[in-house]
């Protein structure tokens, strides 16, 4: 998997390729326009993560050529602009999705993959992880080819935690990618804990243990040992 | 009052007043000027008798009139009035008499000239009458005069009060006003109102930009600091302790995200940047904002209960209306008890929203104050309410707070016309 980062932000940068890294992606990145329109012109991507504010040109334009030029490159956003317009116009545009900085390592990589997917199997594909089989179309997930009945909520931790594999993931993180701007509604600090409890008992009675794992302080990791 | 209206009527009373003093003293002067003329005749008529008498050695005879009368008496010579009863005029008439002694063949008589002073009081009134009728024909002009440079000369004026009427800051278009008109003040009024507008747009763009980079440029370096800290996580070598301090400093910049997140939307509301209101269906909006808060309604077992009485004509931004009504539910969720009530109440000129809940210390006036917690350890910064008054202010709603002790309700109202008075 090949992907362009397009950002001007050393330090982000620098973050964002060795998150994605550790993930297997091949990472190329461009700290300004003039750099990635040569480089989206030139190679091919699986995925361009566009900044949207660049010392030398606005991202939305780079979202243009990539629509312009056909390319089969999945298309995400990541800006400071967190307005309804923005993101509308960056949608309409073409973008597959527009995350709003900041944002979490982990909401990223779940968004990015899901952006992949989506492009390179046309729904076609499921999550493997150990026992588990999740087809993400279907909402359906196996334990050992034995259907695992989920709450909604307890399904999309589950994804957001399959596509995190062997990473903390924070409490902070897990919030709002289920809630969102509701997330400090309540605590939901002790909410997650509560889906979490189900999630690990349902496995628990499918057979299969120890794949969540609490992180003191942290949050919780999907263990692959 | 108009501006026409002032000035006419301060010219109209100004002419009154001058038109009545010069009435009287035309009146006294043409009467005195015209009585001066009468003395003068008399006084000559008298020579030209006397000379006569000379001449002739004869007096006169009483003449068929009043105008020459003949008594032996002695009288008083100098100029009198009196009057005289006249067949034909059918009353008394003024006359303007002299009298003097003359003497012929021997004998003394006196002589009594007489000049009717009623032809002189005609003339005064023809002379009055038409001065009059000359003065109020230049009032009437005048007047006219005023009414058509109303219309014309300051049509400019009119044009440009249109165009400001219509101008508003949030569409960017430009104030367009005439360069030029007939009239210099009015040419200059326009250049001046012009620039004010120009300097408006160009400062209302530069708060607009400043909010926007402000924003941006916040929200870099805590993107970076998260992920940083994100990465940090990841690094097995973490001691438990140390990964609590970096697990609590993420938290922190998540709280850090959010205060701003609150505070840029604030800003932009007083900004008034959300010009683009559309109309909606608010019982949709709070149905679909109770749906993705259902997992917190559920958590708490809260009993929910609807009453749709109304539906209220609103046009509103559909961002600012979520947020309003997000904030709302938010708060009545976060301050409910496990197992209350939430309560939502529409009808086509409020909202209200309800929770149960113990009784609140403290002004209820100060809840929608910025940073104002219930809950001074609370993670939330304390802005859901602050946010909720600025949409209410901008849009010309009043929101308030009562409580009722019976059942423990807090309610929190958004009335979205102003309440009828009495």
């Amino acid at each position: 998997m090949k992907l362009l980062i397009v950002e001007d932000e050393q330090a982000l940068r620098s973050s964002l390729v060795g998150y994605l890294r550790h993930d297997g992606y091949v990472c190329e990145t461009a700290d300004d326009y003039a750099q990635a329109h040569a480089k989206i012109k030139l190679y091919q991507y699986d995925c361009v993560l566009v900044d949207l504010t660049l010392p030398d040109g606005n991202g939305l334009d780079l979202v243009r050529t990539l629509k312009a030029d056909n390319s089969r490159s999945g298309v995400l956003i990541i800006s400071a602009r967190a307005s309804l317009d923005d993101k509308v116009l960056g949608l309409e545009l073409g973008a597959d999705d527009y995350l709003v900085k900041p944002f979490h390592l982990a909401e990223l990589n779940a968004r990015l993959k899901a952006i992949i997917r989506r492009r390179q199997f046309q729904g076609q594909h499921h999550l493997l992880f150990r026992d588990l089989s999740v087809f993400p179309e279907q909402a359906l997930v196996l334990v050992r080819d034995e259907p695992l009945t989920l709450t909604r909520k307890e399904y999309d931790l589950l994804l957001f935690l399959l596509a995190n594999p062997n990473r903390v993931l924070t409490k902070e993180s897990i919030a709002e990618h289920l809630w969102g701007d509701d997330a400090d509604t309540a605590d939901s600090f002790d909410f997650i804990y509560t889906h979490l409890k189900n999630l690990r008992k349902k496995l628990q009675e499918k057979g299969v243990d120890n794949y969540i794992r609490t992180i003191y302080g942290m949050g919780y990791k999907l263990s692959t040992e | 009052m108009k501006l026409l209206a002032t000035t006419n009527r301060y010219y109209l009373l100004l002419a009154t007043l001058v038109f009545a003093v010069g009435s009287v003293i035309l009146y006294y002067g043409i009467g005195w000027a015209l009585r001066v003329e009468v003395d003068e005749q008399l006084v000559n008529n008298k020579t030209l008798l006397l000379s006569r008498i000379r001449h002739t050695n004869r007096l006169p005879a009483n003449s068929l009139g009043n105008e020459l009368a003949v008594t032996p008496g002695p009288l008083p010579t100098q100029l009198r009035d009196t009057v005289f009863f006249d067949p034909v005029e059918r009353g008394q008439v003024p006359y303007r008499q002299l009298s003097f002694p003359a003497e012929a063949q021997g004998t003394r008589q006196w002589i009594t000239l007489r000049k009717s002073l009623l032809e002189t009081e005609d003339m005064l009134g023809v002379v009055l009458t038409v001065m009059l009728a000359v003065l109020s024909l230049l009032l009437l002009s005048l007047v006219l005069l005023n009414q058509w440079l109303a219309q014309w000369v300051w049509q400019p004026f009119q044009l440009t009060l249109k165009g400001l009427r219509s101008y508003d800051l949030q569409r960017q278009q430009p104030l367009v006003l005439a360069a030029t008109t007939n009239i210099d003040e009015f040419t200059e009024l326009n250049q001046a109102l012009s620039q004010m507008s120009e300097r408006l747009t160009a400062d209302y763009q530069s708060l607009k930009d400043f909010t926007e980079n402000a924003a941006h440029e916040t929200q870099t370096p805590l993107a970076i600091m998260r992920a940083k800290l994100e990465q940090l996580l990841q690094a097995d070598e973490l001691r438990p302790a140390t990964a609590q301090l970096v697990g609590d400093l993420y938290g922190a910049t998540v709280r850090l995200s959010r205060l701003h997140q609150a505070l840029t939307l604030l800003s932009k509301i007083e900004n008034r940047q959300f010009p683009d209101a559309v109309p909606l269906a608010l019982d949709k909006v709070v149905e679909n904002k109770l749906h993705l808060l259902q997992d917190f309604v559920d958590d708490k077992q809260l009993r929910v209960e609807r009453v749709v009485a109304g539906q209220p004509l609103l046009r509103m931004h559909p961002a600012l209306a979520e947020s309003m009504v997000g904030n709302l539910l938010q708060n009545a969720i976060k301050h409910n008890q496990r197992g209350g009530l939430l309560t939502w109440t529409l009808t086509h000129d409020y909202l209200a929203i309800s929770n149960t809940g113990p009784v609140l210390a403290g002004e209820p006036n100060r809840f929608f104050e910025r940073f104002r917690k219930l809950n001074v350890t609370s993670d939330s910064p304390g802005l859901g309410l602050s946010i909720v008054e600025q949409i209410c202010r901008y849009y010309g709603y009043t929101v308030s707070y009562s409580f009722r002790p019976a059942n423990a309700l807090h309610t929190l109202r958004v009335q979205f016309q102003a309440k009828p008075q009495g």
